[in-house]
Parts: C-alpha cells; sequence; structure tokens
C-alpha cells in the first residue's frame, strides 16, 4: 500500500491529487489546489506546491503538514511557457496643422451643418453684416455672455454659421440662440485651432452620426477640393466616421496622416530553412509563416526593433529562471493576434483618441527537463518525500481526462490552460501524439488590457471571467444576455448606474472605465477569447489528429482551467461541432469538473498503465 | 496650532452676528466678490410635490439657504452655487426643481427627501456652507451615490460636475464620480467654523414645517 500524490504544475494552478495505490487499485482519496508561485518548472514553484499538497491532506484527514504520510510525489515534466505577451502597436494617427477635431463630446449643441471663416470669439463684435462666422470661444467666456454676443452678432445681420467652444458649454448655448446652430464643446487644447480660415462644424442628432464630414466627396464640395486635394482628404473623414460632432477646418499645410511605425522583424526558423516575416503585415500572415515552418525550431526577432527587445526579454527571462544558457533557449510556438489599441492622436486638440491596428504575441519556449528534475530535487529534500518526474503533460492530461464517464480512445483532449493550450490525441491502441502551443488564458487577459486600456492584470482577469451586467437601479440589473434580476437587498450605491461584473455569490464589482459600454466590453472580451482559444483549438487538434484531419477526430475532452469558464467551452463545442466532432468539457473522475486531469494522470501512470 | 487671523475674523464676526440676532437686530454677513448673478430670488410656491417628469432632478436646499446665507463657508456666492448646479444639468438636457427642507438641516437627510419626490429618482442637497451630496430614492439615507463631505473645498466647477453628474444619474449613465481635492488643513482650519454655521443653520429648523417648492430668479 503507498499514498502517491500527483501534483500539477500549471501557469497559473498547482493542482494535487492524492490516491492510495494498492497493487493495481487506485482509490482516490482527495484533491487540493492553490495558486502557482513563479514561472511554472522553477524553484519557485515550491511554495504553492506545499500548500496545494497541504489542502489535499487536510481533505483526506491527514495533518496539513505531515508530507511524509505521502510515499512518492510525482510531478508533470513541465513546458514553460512564458505568458508575457507583448503588444505592438502598429500604427499612428498623426495630425500635422489642425485640420480637424474629431473628438466625441458627449453633449453637443444644436444639430446641422454651418460653415464660416473661424475667428476668435472675441472679434466677433467686428464682424460685419453678411459675414459667415464661426466664433472659437474660450473657457473664460461664460456661457451667457457668450450666448448674448453670439445672439447680438445675429441680429446685426451677421451669420454666426456655428461655434466652437472649450468649456462644456454646447447646449446651455444653443438653449439661448434665437435659432439652432451646431456647436462642437469640450476642444481642451483650443488655442490650437487655427483662426481666419474656411471651417465647417457637422453636429448630427442624437443617437445618429456625422453624415458629411466623414464622406470625402462632400468635403471636397464643403471646400471645392481639387480630386488631387480630395485624396489627402480621406484620412480626416476616415477618423471623423462613428462621431456626433465634428469639425473640419482647411489649412493650407494641414494633413491627417496615418504612420506604419516600424515593429520589426520576425525570423521562424524550421526543418527547410529561415523564413522572414513583418510584424507590421498582421496576425493572418504571421501565423500562417509559423504554419509553413512546422515544426518550429526556434524564432529571433529582428535586433533593436520592439519584437526583437521582446524575444531576448523572454529568452533572458528562461534563462535566468533555469540556469540554461541563453543559446539554448529555443522559442518552439508562436500566436499572433490583431488588436485594436486606442491610442492618442499626435497632434489632436481636444486629445482625441484613434484606434490604431497592433498585433499581441504569445510565445513558448521549448520543454526542458532539467529545471523540472532540479525542482524534483528540492522538493525531496524540503519535504523528504521521494519525488519522480512524471511523463509529458498533454499525455498526463488525456489519461487524466479518460477518467471522465462516456470516453473511450480514440479521444483528442484540449487542455486549456492560462499560459498554454496543449492537444493529445490517442488512438485505440494506446499510442498518444501531441502538442503545447502558446496562447491560452494570460494572453486573453493581454488582449482585453490593452483593447480597454487598462493597466490592472487583476481587472483584466475579472473582465475574462466574469459575465457583465448593468445597474438599472438599487434593486434590479440587466445581465448581458437581456435578463433582469432582482435583488432583496439594496446594492452598493457605488455600482449604481454602472457596468458591472456580476461575480459569483452575487457580489457585484463595478467597472470604473470612462465611457465603457457593456457591449463594448462584451465584444472586446469574446473577441479575445474566439481569437486565441478557438484559433488555438483548431490549430492544436491539425497537429495531433491523424493525417492532419481535423475531421477524422470523433471525440475531444475539454480539460484545464480555461475550460472551466462559462463561455470559452461552449465557444470551442460550437465550433467544432460544424466539423461533426463531439466535444464537450471533460468531468474527471466523475467528480472533479475539467480540473485535475494532469494531477490525476500523473497518479494512474505511477502503476505503469492505464486504467 | 497656528492661528489663522483672517478665520479669527470670520468666527468673531459670525459669533457677532449671532448674538445681534438674538438681540433682534438682522443678522450681518458679509457680502461676496462680484459674479456675474449677484443675488437670488428664492420665492416658495406651496408644498413640495411628488414628481412625475423623469427629466427632472430635485435640489433640496437648507432652511436658510440664500436668505440669511448668501455665501458658502470660502464666500462663494450662493447663487453662483445655484446657476452651476443648473448648467450642469441643463448641459446634460436635464431640469433642476427646487425644494427648501424646513424639517432637518441634515444634509444625507435632505438629498433623501428631494430623490424620493424627484420624477427621476435622483436628488441633490446641499447646505449653505456648501457640503453636498447625490442620492437616490432607492438607497438608506445615510447612503448616498456622491458626497462632497469638506465644504472648503468645494468651488464653483465642482458644483457644476454635481449638476452634471446628478443629471447622469438620472438619464442612467453611469459617470465618472466627480473628482474632489482633499484637503487635510480643511478640519484644523474650518471646524470652528462649520459648526457655528450649522449651529446657526439649525436655528431656522422648523420640524413641523412641510417641504416648500421655490421658484428661483438670478438677479
Amino acid at each position: 500500500m503507498a499514498i502517491v500524490a500527483g501534483i500539477d504544475i500549471g501557469n497559473a494552478t498547482t493542482e494535487t491529487a492524492l490516491a492510495r495505490i494498492e497493487g493495481r487499485d487506485i482509490t482516490f482519496l482527495a484533491t487540493g489546489i492553490s495558486p502557482t508561485t513563479g514561472i511554472k518548472g522553477t524553484l519557485q514553484n515550491l511554495h504553492g506546491l506545499r500548500s496545494s499538497l497541504g489542502m489535499a491532506l487536510e481533505r483526506a484527514g491527514f495533518k496539513g503538514d505531515d508530507y511524509r504520510a505521502v510515499d512518492l510525489i510525482r510531478l508533470n515534466r513541465a513546458a514553460p511557457v512564458i505568458g508575457d505577451v507583448a503588444m505592438e502597436t502598429v500604427t499612428e494617427t498623426i495630425v500635422t496643422e489642425s485640420t480637424m477635431i474629431g473628438h466625441n463630446p458627449s453633449t453637443p449643441g444644436g444639430i446641422g451643418v454651418g460653415l464660416g471663416v473661424s475667428i476668435p470669439f472675441g472679434g466677433l463684435s467686428r464682424a460685419s453684416e453678411g459675414d459667415s462666422v464661426i466664433p472659437v470661444i474660450e473657457a473664460k467666456y461664460d456661457y451667457e455672455t457668450a450666448a448674448s454676443e453670439i445672439s447680438a452678432a445675429i441680429a446685426r445681420g451677421v451669420n454666426v454659421a456655428a461655434a466652437i467652444c472649450q468649456s462644456d458649454d454646447g447646449v446651455l448655448i444653443a438653449n439661448r440662440m434665437p435659432h439652432v446652430i451646431p456647436i462642437v464643446d469640450e476642444v481642451s487644447a483650443i488655442e490650437r485651432v487655427p483662426l481666419g480660415m474656411r471651417c465647417c462644424v457637422e453636429v448630427a442628432p442624437p443617437g445618429r452620426v456625422v453624415s458629411l464630414l466623414s464622406n470625402p466627396y462632400d468635403i471636397a464640395s464643403l471646400f471645392e477640393l481639387s480630386p488631387e486635394e480630395t485624396k489627402q482628404i480621406v484620412p480626416v473623414a476616415r477618423a471623423l466616421v462613428g462621431n456626433r460632432s465634428a469639425v473640419v477646418i482647411r489649412t493650407p499645410m494641414g494633413e491627417v496622416r496615418e504612420r506604419r511605425i516600424p515593429a520589426g522583424e520576425l525570423y521562424i526558423i524550421g526543418p527547410q530553412g529561415k523564413r522572414t516575416v513583418n510584424v507590421e503585415e498582421g496576425a493572418g500572415v504571421i501565423q500562417k509563416t509559423v504554419i509553413d515552418c512546422y515544426p518550429v525550431e526556434n524564432i529571433f526577432g529582428q535586433p533593436g526593433t520592439n519584437v526583437g527587445g521582446m524575444m531576448e526579454r523572454v529568452r533572458r527571462t528562461m534563462s535566468d529562471l533555469t540556469d540554461i544558457p541563453i543559446g539554448d533557449i529555443y522559442i518552439q510556438d508562436l500566436l499572433a493576434v490583431d488588436t485594436l489599441v486606442p491610442q492618442k492622436v499626435v497632434g489632436g486638440v481636444a486629445g482625441e483618441f484613434s484606434l490604431e491596428s497592433g498585433v499581441a504575441l504569445a510565445v513558448m519556449v521549448k520543454t526542458e527537463e532539467l529545471p523540472m528534475q532540479r525542482l524534483a530535487k528540492a522538493v525531496a529534500e524540503e519535504l523528504g518525500v521521494k519525488v519522480e518526474v512524471g511523463g509529458i503533460e498533454a499525455d498526463m492530461a488525456i489519461r487524466g481526462a479518460l477518467t471522465t464517464p462516456g470516453t473511450k480512445p480514440p479521444i483528442a483532449i484540449l487542455d486549456l490552460g492560462a499560459g498554454s493550450s496543449d492537444a493529445s490525441f490517442m488512438k485505440t491502441d494506446g499510442t498518444v501524439s501531441l502538442t503545447h502551443l502558446a496562447g491560452a488564458g494570460n494572453m486573453v487577459n493581454t488582449i482585453i488590457g490593452s483593447e480597454l486600456g487598462i493597466d490592472d492584470m487583476d481587472l483584466a482577469e475579472a473582465i475574462k471571467r466574469y459575465p457583465l451586467c448593468k445597474v438599472e437601479s438599487a434593486f434590479h440589473v440587466r445581465q448581458e444576455d437581456g435578463t433582469v434580476r432582482f435583488f432583496d437587498k439594496p446594492l452598493d450605491p457605488s455600482v449604481f448606474g454602472r457596468v458591472a461584473l456580476l461575480h459569483e455569490n452575487d457580489m457585484l464589482q463595478p467597472l470604473m472605465i470612462p465611457n465603457i459600454s457593456l457591449e463594448r466590453v462584451r465584444m472586446t472580451r469574446r473577441k479575445a477569447k474566439q481569437e486565441v482559444f478557438v484559433k488555438n483549438a483548431m490549430r492544436a487538434l491539425e497537429q495531433v489528429a491523424p493525417g492532419n484531419n481535423v475531421r477524422l477526430v470523433d471525440y475531444v475532452v475539454l480539460v484545464g482551467g480555461s475550460a472551466k469558464d462559462f463561455e470559452i467551452s461552449t465557444m470551442v463545442t460550437d465550433m467544432l461541432s460544424r466539423y461533426g466532432i463531439v466535444a464537450g468539457r471533460g468531468n474527471i473522475r466523475s467528480t472533479e469538473g475539467p480540473r485535475n486531469a494532469v494531477a490525476t494522470g500523473l497518479v494512474l501512470s505511477s502503476t505503469g498503465g492505464a486504467q | 496650532m497656528q492661528i489663522n487671523p483672517e478665520l479669527l475674523e470670520k468666527i468673531v464676526t459670525e459669533v457677532l452676528a449671532e448674538l445681534g440676532a438674538a438681540g433682534g437686530s438682522t443678522a450681518a454677513v458679509a457680502t461676496a466678490a462680484p459674479e456675474a448673478v449677484a443675488g437670488i430670488k428664492l420665492t416658495e410656491k406651496g408644498p413640495a410635490e411628488r414628481g412625475t417628469d423623469p427629466k427632472e432632478v430635485v435640489l433640496a436646499v437648507s432652511p436658510a439657504f440664500g436668505t440669511t446665507f448668501k455665501t458658502t463657508i470660502i464666500g462663494l456666492p450662493l447663487a453662483a452655487v445655484l446657476r452651476q448646479v443648473f448648467a450642469g444639468a441643463e448641459e446634460e438636457g436635464i431640469h433642476v426643481r427646487v425644494i427648501r427642507v424646513y424639517h432637518t438641516a441634515d444634509v444625507a437627510f435632505m438629498a433623501h427627501y428631494a430623490a424620493r419626490i424627484s420624477g427621476s429618482g435622483i436628488g441633490i442637497g446641499i447646505l449653505s456652507r456648501g457640503t453636498s451630496v447625490i442620492h437616490q430614492r432607492d438607497l438608506a439615507p445615510l447612503s448616498n451615490l456622491e458626497l462632497f463631505p469638506q465644504s472648503p473645498v468645494i468651488d464653483l466647477p465642482t458644483f457644476r460636475a454635481i449638476g452634471k453628474n446628478a443629471a447622469k444619474y438620472a438619464k442612467g449613465e453611469s459617470p465618472t464620480p466627480v473628482p474632489t481635492n482633499n484637503d487635510p488643513m480643511a478640519r484644523p482650519r474650518y471646524q470652528g467654523l462649520a459648526a457655528l454655521l450649522h449651529n446657526k443653520e439649525a436655528g431656522f429648523q422648523d420640524r413641523s414645517k412641510a417641504p416648500q417648492e421655490l421658484s428661483v430668479s438670478f438677479e
């Protein structure tokens, strides 16, 4: 009789399965789970391992620190994955000599289109009858003053076509005018608005967007532009698409440019030699190159560029942690995802933001047994228990997954974790093919963080993990699927009116992001999960399936922490059903859900065979 | 503690005014610096009714707001305060209905009363010395949406933002809470004066008088 603990050190969690083995009979006693300390495969993991094992021991009726009750600890041969996912912005919008104001104040004044010459507000009294003018009102003028002077000028016969103002006074001024003129407000850097130039202001009705100033031919008609000039105005029109209000000013030199930032080249080394791909070309081309080079041997970035720096950083981190020389660290897989990153427009006058395209990259470093052996030695010394390093993670996962009721080989499993997405396929004869791919839960966090402009990774993790709702009163919320949920006790006033995350046990966490809508957060979250998990599920299955044909797989079991997610498993199931594959979340040993697969597999494999 | 002669003088003036008022003469409160609107006329129109207009926010002012008191604790004219709150709400397309509360001088209960009779369920309470609260009708009186407890740090742009945020809550939007300054010296410097002002204001309470609807005109 022996007590065996299978311990799976993952990127995010350390899971333990504790079992009693008598001959070939295995009785599972308890499980434990705790956050992984440090990067997986390093000596820092020891702390998380202790608490995970301690938890299992306590649940099994031993004392929490009675490690010697265990006769054998089996560790996974981890594939260390750096979740350090980098974002490279590849475009940038630059406005030279202010030609447009394209921010989106929530409450512009009036409705309509006004065309005239921009003048300082102080010069309004000098405007003569019949002039078409657009006063530029600085914050020092009160809205009453602004409204009365504009009304007086209109009474004198000056055609005040529109107004541009610095403070949030658009509606206030518009409400005090004899007739409706469009007013764009909250232009923070108003001193940069060129004066004495032909200028056009458009404010759309509530719920609509500007139609004239987002159309290059309408801008051409308004300013009498030549075909060449019209071509130059296209980036302006593009930048104004989707805004409720906009200003375009015709200056002799001004232009809006979209600049592509040199992000650097990636060198991917495969069996057929080296291929080069520019990060600028986007995720699609990068991913295709990675597939062309399969199986990838190593990946480098162009020295002196952002992507080169990222690859070196990954190598250095791995080298520091594992004491392997930097030259012996091989990057074996890379996942690229296109993202949109909100960036401040360079040279903008109202703090405009523009959605720039970027590429998120996740990479994975080749498995090394050495650090795991080192960790095993350290664990043995610390706890005084015999430790051995068990099989490869994906192999162990499939053995664990097969304890799910209703499964039998041939079967494929997808282990969706925090740092990597692993797949393995077991044929009827028990032979296993497997793969480890870069990109999983941590990459989703990075994408959510950069697309929503969040620096706090804990918040990004929470957004990934919990569904959204909008708090509509002190007693009810509307959930993201449109249903209403009532509460018996009044909600905390700090969540009133806000978009919030609905945690377990009904706790609400308000999202303190300015001007955020539930729809945008939901779309970003779902897109990130689709791009990472659905894409990786396909990629992984293609590599392990017989003949690389996904259609030849009949059953897929999803395991791992990310399979527990409230929507990832349904997204993957939905996609795989198109290939006629039965896919679903695993239920390890009929009790554990999708967790604990590798730890269970480690225990099972200690007797030498499958069940 | 360092004694601020200016503040001391203000307290002395207040105390003298208080004594004078007790003696029957009218209270002398220093009038404020010139502003776009110097004064307000607040006329009572009868008992405050429960509103049905979802486009309104109700603002409750304290018993002596604008009558005995003309400025906040830092000398902002109450006329300008009201004007800024109105402007903040108007910019968002919301209208402010003003009531005067007599039965309490506690800003939380004033604002909660205002919220309960407000068509949108959102109320604001402002004390003469400047302390303010944004409230919602379903909350407990001592809870709130946004509280501005330090009257000495509330300036006119903050009052504008209070009007704006109250309007945004009324529209069901999720505004970013109004950023406020925090002055750790506000308490030691102003506590004495604030206590005096509260005492004075509480003297105008009439527990048997119902809240009154006010019409506001600027002079």
